[in-house]
């Protein structure tokens, strides 16, 4: 395959799996800024997936501010708009390797994101409807990917990029959240603060089969970080990780396999053979920053090895 | 009689071939039966038929991107829904036609790159070929496989008043609109269900079947898989969507100059398992982009060195570079001596008379009669630079001069052919507009076959005789009748 090839297919995925965890974290905060018991904000989650502060100033909270800001907003380089745009001109590279079904999903998808009428919707009408039209979208790529692409190295770098970018997202939500509790400690007992990250990150009902008592911040990081059967758990991801590229192995790479091989399950290993007690007594900021870096070090050999970007 | 509502309220344009209005007020029999369909439709029908050809070609992405502040809007080609229909005797005629001027012009490639008899011999003078800017000293004596230098080609046909074919341009060297042409294809199937088979269309899947086993067989390697590839210059390119079509329907690689390095004059694309070898390039970047060490060094769409590969007949190359040579517009009007030279047949499709205004005498025979001219760039393409003297102002035409001037090689002028109307479906009417005819023939080691349909373009604004896309121009599909 192609290195450019690969690097498109990588990347298409990356952005597709970050438009669908902004989007249902958008839908759940927004929900919960109807609950108005306590003070809500949009700072974390314009932290999380717009990067900057500033931009937080000028919205001011408004709720219907931040959503066009972060689904139809041009000047937010992450905004679901820009992000989908980018993911179909990636799809668009490499038209011929993807099933046409699957092209076409994408292609609308961009679409419906681009239409004028969704920025207009975003002002009046309900957000949750809109946002899950989206979250829809996403869904039927993920179906289409499932029933029509071929089981082969373009599906395996789709996966690599998919729970690296799952991760990363996974590692900065507990970072973010985690560090909100540092600044107001009230919130370590708020349930319905847990309730909704769980929400937002679709582990809630597992939660609550697993845990029969209560939300505790520490079940909660043993779930996000170390449960196995958690799809979005850190674990889990870098699990797939491993897995995806255990199938990229071939004779004619294989000194650049065996170092991207050890750097994969080095990872693996760390957060294998953490608990949550071992992560506490580290701090839990710099475990997660150790992990972050960690998986940035995988996509840049990614980027060195197999996508000739050297 | 009366033949349909849609028909009677058609009005043909006087002293103008029309493709569907016959003699006596009548439908020609070749398209009673399309014309009977649509008149059991009502115009609401007709509208949804249009909406629904936009709506397929926009989720289907068969769009190009116009760039616009920043912003990417997406485009489509804009398409009417009647069909243009040729009958099996006009078609036989046609597909002569086009293989007696392509082997005559594939003939006149290999002549002026090796030993220049037509120079010699007097029929085409030396100065028109050496100050042509598509002909490239680097192909002299450089070995093409199979002596083959057209593979794809895309001839521009158009028809005047008495309904005669006259060859437009010869499109030589990286045609485009044959994506199109399936695309179309496809689009009608889902307007007019059933019509298709039964009014006797050929079939245009072929296409990329016969192309790919013509690419198959100019690879250099002697070995059972060799590496195919289509050389875009990338997503921005406005025909990209074709050349991810066709690298889709062959099953090849679609690669950009940045996939392509050469080393020890073979060329590899860059993998993720490692470089391997490329075999056969179906490029679709121009001579002068494709290799900075040869031609244009600002080049980046291009590859370092595929130029000295190709001379070592490590890699073949389609079409072959230097094939501009034989579709500058001044040496256009040395074709029918060609066919004459080469073959010793009499031209069996026309050219348009053409003036060269580098001659001092024809240039003054154009200037006093310009109304009735239209004036091209030899070089040009996609309707750029061109004055179509019947419509322009007189400062236009002054302005035009003092270019002309500047270097009268560069221009020639026709006169003003009046191209054929076909019917089109415009705010539930059908009406007359100018069209076109490019047919795709492709030619390979077992000679050229040409694909029974092609492009058909349409000039969409009322009394525009110019069907290029760039200047608003629409596409049909084009339905050939089995015989």
């Amino acid at each position: 395959m192609l290195s450019r090839v690969a690097a498109s297919f990588y990347w298409l995925s990356r952005y597709i799996e970050r438009s669908d965890g902004m989007l249902r974290m958008l839908k759940i905060n927004y929900a919960s800024s109807q609950d108005a018991v306590q003070e809500f904000t949009w700072k974390p989650v314009i932290r999380i997936f717009a990067g900057h502060d500033e931009y937080s100033e000028a919205l001011e909270d408004s709720s219907r501010e931040v959503l066009k800001f972060m689904v139809t907003g041009k000047i937010n380089a992450n905004s679901i708009l820009n992000i989908i745009t980018l993911a179909r001109e990636n799809a668009r590279s490499v038209q011929e390797h993807i099933p046409k079904d699957l092209w076409q999903c994408l292609n609308e998808y961009y679409h419906t994101v681009k239409d004028p009428r969704l920025e207009k919707a975003l002002q009046r009408e309900d957000p949750i409807g809109l946002l899950d039209i989206l979250i829809k979208q996403v869904m039927l790529y993920y179906g289409t990917i499932e029933i029509t692409m071929e089981r082969g190295e373009g599906r395996s770098f789709m996966n690599i990029g998919k729970y690296l970018e799952r991760a990363i997202q996974s590692v900065d939500i507990l970072d973010t959240k985690f560090g909100s509790v540092g600044d107001n400690p009230d919130l370590l007992t708020d349930t319905s603060y847990w309730k909704h990250l769980l929400l937002s990150l679709g582990g809630y009902e597992l939660y609550l089969k697993t845990y029969r008592e209560g939300f505790e911040a520490a079940n909660i990081l043993e779930q996000v970080v170390l449960n196995n059967d958690f799809p979005r758990s850190v674990i889990y991801s870098v699990n797939n990780i491993q897995r995806y590229f255990d199938r990229l192995k071939s004779d004619s790479n294989i000194d650049t396999f065996r170092e991207m091989s050890f750097q994969i399950g080095r990872l693996q290993s760390r957060i294998k053979y953490s608990s949550v007690k071992t992560i506490e007594q580290e701090g839990l900021h710099s475990f997660l920053t150790q992990i972050r870096k960690e998986l940035y070090g995988i996509g840049n050999a990614l980027n060195e090895y197999y996508f000739a970007n050297s | 009689m009366s033949e349909s509502a849609y028909f009677d309220k058609y009005n043909p344009i006087n002293g103008v071939w029309d493709e569907m209005y016959g003699p006596e007020a009548l439908v020609r029999d070749h398209y009673r039966k399309v014309i009977e369909y649509i008149s059991g439709e009502s115009a609401d029908d007709l509208n949804k038929k249009e909406e629904l050809a936009k709506r397929l070609f926009m989720s289907q992405g068969i769009t190009f991107t116009v760039y616009n502040s920043g912003e990417g809007i997406e485009k489509i080609f804009p398409f009417d829904i009647i069909p243009r229909i040729i009958t099996a005797s006009e078609w036989a005629f046609v597909e002569k036609g086009i293989k007696q001027r392509l082997t005559a012009l594939n003939l006149f490639l290999k002549d002026v790159y090796h030993n220049q008899f037509i120079i010699n011999d007097g029929i085409v003078p030396i100065d028109i070929i050496y100050s042509c800017p598509h002909f490239l000293r680097e192909m002299h004596h450089l070995q093409v496989p199979y002596d083959i230098y057209v593979h794809i080609s895309g001839i521009d046909l158009i028809r005047d008043h008495d309904g005669t074919f006259y060859v437009l341009e010869d499109n030589l060297r990286t045609p485009s609109g044959v994506s199109y042409m399936l695309e179309n294809r496809e689009i009608t199937k889902r307007l007019f269900p059933d019509l298709l088979p039964q009014c006797g269309v050929r079939s245009v899947t072929e296409y990329p079947t016969i192309l790919y086993k013509n690419l198959l067989a100019l690879s250099p390697r002697q070995i059972h898989n060799p590496t195919i590839v289509l050389l875009s210059p990338g997503i921005y390119n406005s025909a990209y969507f074709e050349h991810t079509t066709l690298a889709r329907l062959m099953g090849v690689e679609l690669v950009e100059g940045r996939d392509l390095v050469v080393n020890n004059h073979k060329v590899y694309m860059k993998t993720t398992t490692g470089l391997q070898q490329v075999d056969v390039i179906y490029r679709r970047v121009d001579d002068e982009f494709l290799d900075p060490l040869v031609f244009n060094p600002a080049s980046m769409l291009g590859v370092a060195g595929i130029m000295g590969a190709y001379r070592k007949g490590n890699v073949a190359i389609v079409n072959a570079t230097g094939t501009g040579v034989a579709d500058d517009k001044a040496v256009y009007t040395y074709v029918p001596d060609m066919i004459r030279y080469y073959l010793n047949e009499e031209p069996i499709l026309k050219n348009v008379p053409t003036h060269q205004l580098g001659h001092a005498d024809e240039r003054e025979h154009v200037f006093k009669n310009i109304n009735n001219m239209v004036i091209k760039k030899t070089n040009g393409s996609g309707g750029y630079g061109m004055l179509m003297g019947h419509a322009a102002t007189e400062q236009e035409i002054d302005e035009y001069k003092i270019e002309v001037m500047k270097d009268p090689r560069n221009f020639i002028a026709q006169p003003t052919i009046s191209l054929s109307a076909a019917p089109c479906y415009m705010q539930g009417e059908l009406k007359p507009r100018r069209v076109d005819l490019r047919p795709y023939a492709l030619y390979g080691p077992d000679g050229i076959e040409i694909v029974p349909g092609g492009l058909t373009r349409v000039a969409l604004k009322e009394g525009s005789l110019v069907v290029n896309s760039s200047q608003g121009g629409g596409s049909k599909d084009t339905w050939v009748l089995a015989p």
